[in-house]
């Protein structure tokens, strides 16, 4: 009976013992519940607000200003040559890469040779992707300030320049503003304060990111790309390799038979049947 | 969360022929403070990978985009999400909050993260991983694969050792649990 009634006893102290046990490990349950979902609720809430934040923070692929005598549907690029030239070689390029420097050092006279003689139309796509592998600033810097060569009517020349003074990939010298218009000293005309403010304020930031963003969304992935009327010749087309020579033999025998178009102002853009636009540019470079 | 519930009472372990060492220094306290150097080093890895991608919106998808595996309509929202869990995700762990959650989740975005990289190496496609930056195309003489791999693999152990022992020292789990 005695025996019988401390059993009682204990499993009732047991019972008490194992509920709050119970109750607590629930509680323990709960509170696991509510921080996991707390944190997968921040996790989700950072995700949300990264798109969004970055959505506004990133520069739109077509820009609200573009340098003066651009071409193309968002006036991505710039003309150089005569617009009625009977061949045109399309050429991607970053101020960063080397391999850019070696075919302008190698290509640019003979380049600008055809320019001259309406045998050649040339349209640049300025891009500026090396930063993102290189630290630095000197690719989309150097970029708008092709912009503002451009703008002012000096990209040739300024192009050239730029080229010829190139740094090792790693050196980025055109991250340094002051240098990018201490190069534009020797070209007269371009050395003016609209000049150096467009270079120091970045003007053509938004312009340089939306060119970046098409070559991005291209099939392109490396500079220098070269296209003579839309076909590859860089490094070589079909089996011959690029050479100076060979460039004048191609684009002779693309012209064969046809008029040569109207050489401008020593290759100067804005070309003259620029379709420029008309929406982004209210003025053209007076410099030109 | 099961697996603690044993952990401070281990009769049987002499028993145990492999590991039993290994998992007494892992239940004792000193298994707490590893897991606060592996929890710091998870978090300052994604705390890097965030940080550094987090200035160029453009670059983060463009970054994504080289995988060539999502359609362009989910390049953006990735790209631009990304660098904003990863800092989520460094900061939790700075803290210790729901550090099994977080694991879990570093875990997943690891595993995907190493197959996206495997599945371009063996796609032949050149790029960078994009992982601390950077990313896109390069040279195919400038893959780096197997690093990138190894490295995520790396990081992919952390992060496991955090789901096996998520409870560590100087973290707000053990704050909330007091």
């Amino acid at each position: 009976m005695s025996e019988k009634n401390r059993d009682g006893k204990r499993t009732a102290r047991e019972r008490m013992q194992e509920e709050r046990a119970a109750q607590e490990a629930k509680a323990r349950r709960n509170k696991k519940l509510i921080v996991g979902g707390s944190v997968l609720a921040v996790i989700a809430v950072a995700a949300v607000v990264g798109v969004m934040v970055q959505n506004n923070r990133s520069k739109p692929e077509t820009p609200v200003a573009a340098p003066a005598g651009t071409i193309g549907d968002k006036n991505l690029v710039i003309p150089v040559g005569s617009a009625n030239a009977p061949s045109t070689l399309t050429v991607y390029e970053d101020p960063r890469c080397p391999a850019c420097g070696a075919f302008e050092r190698e290509f640019g006279p003979t380049i600008d040779q055809l320019e001259d003689q309406g045998k050649l139309f040339v349209n640049y796509h300025i891009v500026s992707f090396i930063d993102r592998a290189v630290p630095g600033k000197g690719s989309r810097y150097g970029a708008n300030a092709l912009g503002c060569a451009q703008d002012a009517g000096h990209f040739r020349d300024y192009h050239d320049v730029l080229y010829r003074n190139q740094p090792d990939e790693t050196n980025d010298a055109f991250g340094n503003k002051a240098t990018l218009i201490a190069l534009a000293k020797p070209i007269p005309g371009l050395d003016t304060p609209a000049f150096q403010a467009c270079v120091n304020d970045n003007a053509f930031s938004g312009w340089v990111s939306a060119v970046q963003q098409d070559f991005d969304k291209s099939n392109f992935k490396s500079t220098p790309t070269v296209l003579l009327n839309g076909g590859p010749v860089y490094p070589k087309m079909g089996t011959e390799e690029i050479t100076p020579a060979n460039l004048v033999k191609w684009v002779d025998a693309a012209n064969q038979g046809k008029p040569l178009g109207t050489p401008g102002t020593n290759g100067q853009s804005p070309a003259p049947t620029s379709t420029a636009s008309e929406t982004n540019n209210p003025s053209p470079g007076t410099g030109g | 969360m099961a697996g603690q519930q044993d952990a401070p009472s281990h009769p049987h372990t002499a028993t145990r022929p492999v590991g039993g060492a290994l998992r007494r220094v892992a239940d004792g306290p000193a298994g707490e403070w590893i897991g606060t150097v592996v929890r710091l080093a998870l978090a300052v890895v994604w705390g890097w990978a965030g940080l550094a991608k987090i200035s160029d919106p453009a670059e983060a998808a463009q970054a994504v985009r080289a995988y060539e595996i999502l359609p362009e309509s989910l390049v953006k929202p990735v790209g631009y999400a990304l660098p904003f869990l990863e800092v989520a995700l460094a900061v939790l762990l700075l803290i210790g909050l729901g550090v099994r959650v977080v694991a879990v989740v570093s875990a997943l975005l690891l595993l995907t993260f190493i197959a996206g990289i495997t599945s371009a190496w063996v796609r032949g496609i050149s790029i960078d991983c994009g992982c601390f930056g950077g990313g896109g195309t390069v040279d195919a003489s400038q893959t780096e694969y197997l690093q990138e791999i190894l490295r995520d693999t790396g990081f992919l152990l952390l992060a496991a050792w955090l789901v096996y022992r998520p409870r560590t020292r100087l973290s707000a789990d053990a704050w909330l649990a007091a």
